[in-house]
């Protein structure tokens, strides 16, 4: 946790040299300026992405807004009251924020497995784990399409499998049903993203101190007393860091909604970004879509904030 | 070894564990390819592998459809989006982990773009861009991606600068380099396996990104793959056998990528997390 600083550790090194004090003073104050130009490409990449769209929804939200012409007239809280009203769109945040956590949780709750388990097997060479990152760098869109072939109630794989085991496989089509199409889209994304959450956490076993373990075993520590008090402790920090990761990654789902069930049957995989894209391009409503958008802003906040608040203990603590 | 026989059954059962992972990973790109050969009629009939397999579905997303044309479009918006999204990022990461610029808030602020919805900024982005007469062409999704993949950057970037020992620089400082020449002929060369891990990584995103690119490319001729893809589906009565083929073809720049530079992607990967 100690980082080193540029200006502080120059320090002892300049004094050595032996300048004078007052050149020292206006090079640094010189090199803070430098520095700061250095960081102006990214800065300016953050308002053009960040601050622009954010002030442009803020204005459209107040205004009618629509996708040719915006800011049309001064409306004041309208389309948030419009959007506030709408039971839709109320619940689209409710369905985001519950899928967040669910996909979220299964994520690191398998992440965490399998990383235990490519640590402890002897099956961990590259090539396995090369296969296991594949679902991370294939395209949403593909994983999308490869999860509605399985999930295909005509013959995917899923209505085959279970048609060859004895199981009535006819009324089996996930994607059709109220019940079943945001849970299925749910399994693409755990396919998709779990993956990452393997990587970090896998990472993070392979940099903990193995003279610490070996003393906790050779004082009678096993099984699971030993993940509690040793193996854990060492990567929570990353565990959390990568809970965060995957949460924020589930919040901003829109790609498999669009491909598996454009957010059928009904409203029941309506995930709020698809409930903004509805209405922003198909409507070209945008100033209610910037409405939503911000409220959707605040719900990912609200989810956000207090896994923030843990990995900033779990770091200080760790 | 001492530790692994020490107690057997539980490694096996890791052992099987990764298997079974193995298992779901596999079984379903395995299916993905087996759909691609097979015919029209099997994709609706319960057929886990085709006994005639339908090569044509290949051939034919290969000729004569939009997808060879998405994948130039595709590899091209993604390579220019990662080289500038580098250039942008990397004096940003070395400022902010060498000399605290902006001191805490501004790592942090660098990085919340990320945090919201991309759909968040499709219509201030799609705007811009018309204001600047770059719609629909693929140098103003190259520019946006460079946009977008900043803040990622900067953040995998920073893990591998603080792990540069910090004695190089202050020599060549020592010896008159400046701020900009330590940069370029210090920093840079030492970081170069660095930037192309994150460069694979960007590129990887912005070749996968679909929701910028369905709004802000909507010609023909600038499509990507991810947005060819999802037309497929737009046929009254989508032939599964060549959505299948044409996802493989799709995805085979990526995959190719991936597995020649394995390591530097999970170098990549893994080093934002650990600071």
């Amino acid at each position: 946790m100690c980082r080193p600083s540029g200006r502080r550790s120059l320090a002892p090194s300049s004094a050595t040299a032996v300048r004078p004090r007052r050149s020292l003073r206006i090079s640094s104050r010189h090199q803070a300026w430098a520095h700061r130009a250095l960081v102006a490409p990214s800065a300016l990449a953050v308002l053009v992405l960040g601050a622009y769209p954010l002030a442009f929804l803020l204005a459209a939200s107040i205004s009618k807004s629509s996708l040719g012409a915006p800011f049309q007239a001064w409306v004041g809280t309208d389309n948030f009251e419009t959007v506030l009203a709408d039971a839709d769109v109320v619940a689209s945040l409710w369905r985001t924020a519950g899928y967040a956590v669910a996909v979220s949780v299964a994520s690191v709750i398998l992440g965490v497995a399998s990383a235990l388990a490519l640590h402890r097997g002897t099956r961990s060479g590259s090539i396995v784990r090369t296969v296991l990152l594949l679902p991370l760098i294939l395209p949403p869109v593909v994983v999308g399409t490869l999860w509605k072939l399985v999930f295909n109630p005509g013959g995917g794989l899923l209505a085959t499998v279970l048609g060859a085991v004895g199981i009535d496989a006819s009324g089996v089509a996930p994607l059709s049903s109220t019940t079943w199409a945001l849970p299925a889209i749910g399994l693409a994304d755990v396919w998709e993203w779990t993956p990452l959450v393997t990587l970090l956490v896998f990472a993070a076993l392979l940099s903990q101190d193995d003279e610490v373990r070996e003393a906790a075993q050779l004082d009678g520590a096993h099984g699971w007393a030993l993940f509690r008090s040793i193996t854990l402790p060492s990567i929570a920090g990353v565990v959390v860091a990568a809970f965060l990761i995957r949460l924020i990654i589930a919040l901003k789902a829109f790609d498999l909604v669009f491909m598996m069930t454009s957010g059928g049957p009904g409203q029941s995989s309506t995930l709020t970004s698809y409930v903004i894209y509805q209405v922003a391009l198909k409507e070209f409503d945008v100033g209610r879509a910037a409405a939503i958008t911000l409220v959707l802003a605040v719900v990912v906040t609200l989810v956000t904030l207090p896994v923030v608040a843990l990995t900033r203990r779990v770091q200080r603590d760790g | 070894m001492a530790r692994r026989t020490a107690s057997p059954r539980r490694s096996i059962l890791a052992e099987g564990f990764v298997l079974a992972l193995l298992a779901a990973t596999v079984v379903p790109l395995l299916y993905l390819l087996s759909v691609s050969l097979m015919g029209r009629g099997e994709t609706v009939a319960g057929v886990l592998v085709t006994s005639d397999p339908q090569w044509s579905n290949w051939t034919q997303t290969l000729t004569d459809s939009t997808l060879p044309r998405a994948v130039v479009n595709s590899v091209a918006a993604a390579t220019a989006g990662a080289l500038v999204s580098l250039a942008l990022a990397l004096p940003g990461a070395w400022a902010v982990a060498r000399f605290r610029t902006g001191g805490r808030t501004l790592g942090a602020t660098l990085l919340s773009p990320w945090l919201l919805p991309p759909i968040v900024a499709v219509v201030p982005l799609l705007s811009l861009l018309r204001v600047l007469q770059l719609n629909n062409t693929l140098a103003g999704l190259a520019l946006v991606y460079a946009l977008v993949n900043v803040p990622v950057a900067v953040w995998l970037l920073e893990g591998f600068v603080r792990r540069l020992p910090v004695e190089i620089e202050e020599a060549a400082r020592l010896d008159g380099a400046g701020t900009l020449r330590t940069l370029t002929a210090i920093v840079t060369p030492l970081l170069a396996p660095a930037l192309v891990a994150v460069g694979i990584i960007v590129a990887i995103l912005n070749y996968n990104e679909f929701l910028l690119a369905t709004f802000l490319t909507q010609s023909a001729e600038s499509q990507t793959v991810p947005v060819a893809l999802s037309l497929f589906y737009g046929d009254r009565t989508p032939h599964f056998g060549k959505i299948a083929a044409a996802s493989i073809i799709g995805v085979v720049p990526v995959f190719a990528l991936a597995v020649l530079f394995q390591r530097w992607l999970v170098g990549g990967l893994t080093a934002g997390a650990h600071r």
